[in-house]
């Protein structure tokens, strides 16, 4: 335990006096810093309700919460769902409202509404609703949501480089010789140089999607998540870093890398739901889902050790392959 | 406390050995030292016996330990300087000692005191990124010491060094000898292994071809000569005789009831000569 630390704290040291590993560990603060001015500049759609116009104080309550227009029948309200852009129908019934959905809403949006019309109903306080409306609102923002997952896969792909970098350099300078004459085990050195691939996407994600303005998110998921995913980028890092003698011919191998981590996150993003099987191999496609999910809010711990076991298996399957090479690399 | 049984080693699968059936002992408080030139298998043994090469042929203990599968704890027990320095280019001479004292179970020497003794001191909050390639191997040793070794390796402790510092390296390796520390050195310069060495492997492709120590090989490998200069027609020349060789032995007699010898020298062989004389080959 006390040489785990020390080797954390000396890369630690190491890394800040290394240009490259600075900025890699900025990167993605910078990323989404850059990508806030974009969202910013684009007004979030917010939630819009058709509702048949009946004179009951509902109405006029979620005029006052969000966007509403008011039909006269119900013909005119569900034709208006029925077109391209998100519209909630509202019909309020004796027994409390019937809502009319197109099926290409935004998911989640109706459990809002849902939630919103039952409190109106109840004669709950209207204002904190409202903030409640306005969060959904601004998750429901394509680049922002689309734009942070990437972020996140990118934080992790980026935990395996520094690794890499990190591994390159002891070898380089055969520092990983002195290392071998002294009594820290293998198990020592790759949890201590691990750690540090663990850390910088946790900090990092957690921090660019704060920055982003994703609050309502369950922090506890998104940290199981990471650690899964991180651990496939180190598995991949570590390999990549004993197999390469020198930092360039890392680097070119970690962008090799790239190519089938995007590949399955765009998948995930723009594939139908049928043609999805084909980037099972992928853990960073299940790690997208899980993202996905959580930045929605509408992860379930359920979906989320299901998909991190899934990444996790693989990851083993991976490293088992694959640690005789590692732990060959290592001498 | 180290004992050789049979060590071969390959780097490559049915390629050739670098390092031949190799045995020998080192007993506790002795200096061996491999001598031979370079690609000898002298880093290649060292590597082996330090456990930074898999044993492959043969049978190593270092320190009571196997060396086929050594426990982390020998490590507490070993000190080992490189032939090439390994420092962390981004830490101080300081910092590089610190995180390697931080290493070990055992307790360790205080880093500023070691660099002190390498005559490092002035640069100790320097990043060794700046340091030549000589302040580098000074460090390297230095970090040998650190966790105050009971056996000791050093692969070629003074091969480029300026012969100032290299006499304070050998100075400070005589020293750790006498407090007790085993010493395992190679060496490819014989006035090394002449001066701290108790006995003396000859390692020539791989192989061992003697060990003894060096007063041992001067007497028996070593042809004792003469030199003697001596007046002959008013001009003074000099000669060098054989003590063994008996034509050689009638003429220093015929010289010496001349009585024209002026001055007369016992010249050794060096461990050079022997080396040369022994493995048909030279040291560099
Ligand atoms: N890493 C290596 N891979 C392959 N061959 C090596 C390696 N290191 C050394 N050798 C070969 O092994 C032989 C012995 O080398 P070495 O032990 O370094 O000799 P020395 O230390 O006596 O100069 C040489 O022929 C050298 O070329
Ligand atoms: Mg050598």
């Amino acid at each position: 335990m006390k040489r785990i630390l020390v080797i954390v704290k000396r890369d630690i040291k190491s890394g800040l006096r290394d240009f490259l590993v600075v900025y890699l560990m900025l990167a993605p603060i910078l990323l989404a810093l850059i990508l806030r001015l974009f969202v910013g500049g684009m007004t979030a759609s917010p939630l819009r309700v058709a509702v048949l116009d009946d004179g009951s104080a509902i109405v006029s309550e979620l005029s006052r919460l969000t966007h509403v227009e008011t039909f006269s029948t119900r013909e005119a309200l569900v034709e208006r769902v029925m077109r391209i852009d998100d519209v909630f129908g509202v019909v309020v019934t004796p027994e409390g409202h019937e809502l009319i959905a197109h099926g290409n809403e935004m998911p989640g949006t109706d459990i809002v509404l849902r939630n919103v019309l039952r409190r109106l109903q109840a004669g709950e306080a209207v204002l904190p609703v409202s903030v409640g409306v306005r969060d959904i609102n601004y998750g429901m923002s394509p680049l922002k949501l689309q734009g942070g997952l990437l972020l996140i896969i990118f934080t992790t792909v980026l935990g395996g480089m520094l690794i890499l970098l990190n591994l390159i350099e002891e070898k380089m300078s055969n520092t990983i010789s002195a290392m071998n004459v002294s009594p820290a085990s293998k198990g020592e050195f790759i949890i201590g140089k691990g750690l540090l691939g663990f850390a910088t996407p946790i900090v990092g994600s957690t921090m660019a999607v704060y920055i982003l303005g994703f609050r309502d998110f369950d922090i506890a998921m998104f940290v199981v998540s990471l650690v899964s995913l991180a651990s496939i980028s180190l598995v991949v890092g570590f390999l990549i870093g004993v197999t390469n003698d020198e930092p360039i011919s890392g680097i070119a191998a970690m962008k090799g890398v790239y190519v089938p981590v995007l590949a399955s996150v765009l998948g995930a993003m723009f594939l139908a739901e049928r043609w999805h099987f084909v980037l099972y191999w992928s853990p960073f496609y299940w790690g997208y889902l899980s993202m996905n999910a959580i930045l929605l809010g509408e992860a379930t711990w359920r979906t989320i050790i299901v998909n991190s076991s899934i990444i996790l298996a693989i990851t083993a399957a991976v490293f088992a392959a694959l640690r005789p090479r590692i732990v060959r690399g290592l001498r | 406390m180290i004992t050789v049984q049979g060590l071969s080693h390959c780097y490559k699968k049915g390629g050739p050995a670098a390092v031949k059936d190799a045995s020998f002992e080192i007993a506790k408080g002795e200096v061996l030292g491999f001598l031979g030139p370079s690609g000898a298998g002298k880093s290649t043994t060292q590597g082996v016996l330090t456990g930074l090469l898999p044993l492959q042929t043969g049978q190593v203990n270092v320190a009571g330990f196997d060396m086929r599968h050594p426990k982390r704890e020998l490590y507490n027990l070993l000190g080992v300087s490189f032939e090439q320095s390994n420092v962390y280019a981004k830490l101080t001479a300081l910092e590089n000692l610190q995180f390697y004292a931080g290493l070990f179970d055992v307790p360790t020497e205080d880093p500023m005191k070691l660099l002190a003794l390498v005559g490092l001191d002035h640069v100790a909050r320097k990043r060794t990124g700046e340091f030549s390639k000589g302040m580098k191997h000074r460090l390297t040793f230095a970090r040998s010491l650190i966790n105050k070794p009971d056996v000791w390796f050093l692969d070629e402790p003074t091969t480029g060094l300026d012969p100032a510092i290299a006499h304070d390296i050998k100075g400070i390796i005589r020293e750790k000898n006498q407090k007790g520390a085993t010493i395992f050195l190679t060496t490819h310069n014989m006035q090394v292994a002449d001066e701290l060495c108790h006995r003396v492997a000859f390692i020539v492709d791989g192989e061992i071809r003697l060990i003894d120590s060096p007063r041992n090989l001067k007497l028996q490998y070593g042809e004792r000569v003469v030199e003697v200069e001596h007046t002959a027609d008013g001009a003074l020349k000099t000669e060098r005789m054989s003590l063994s060789a008996r034509e050689d032995q009638q003429r220093l007699n015929h010289l010496l009831e001349q009585g024209t010898v002026q001055t007369m020298h016992t010249k050794e062989a060096t461990l050079e000569e022997i080396f040369i004389a022994v493995t048909g080959r030279g040291l560099s």
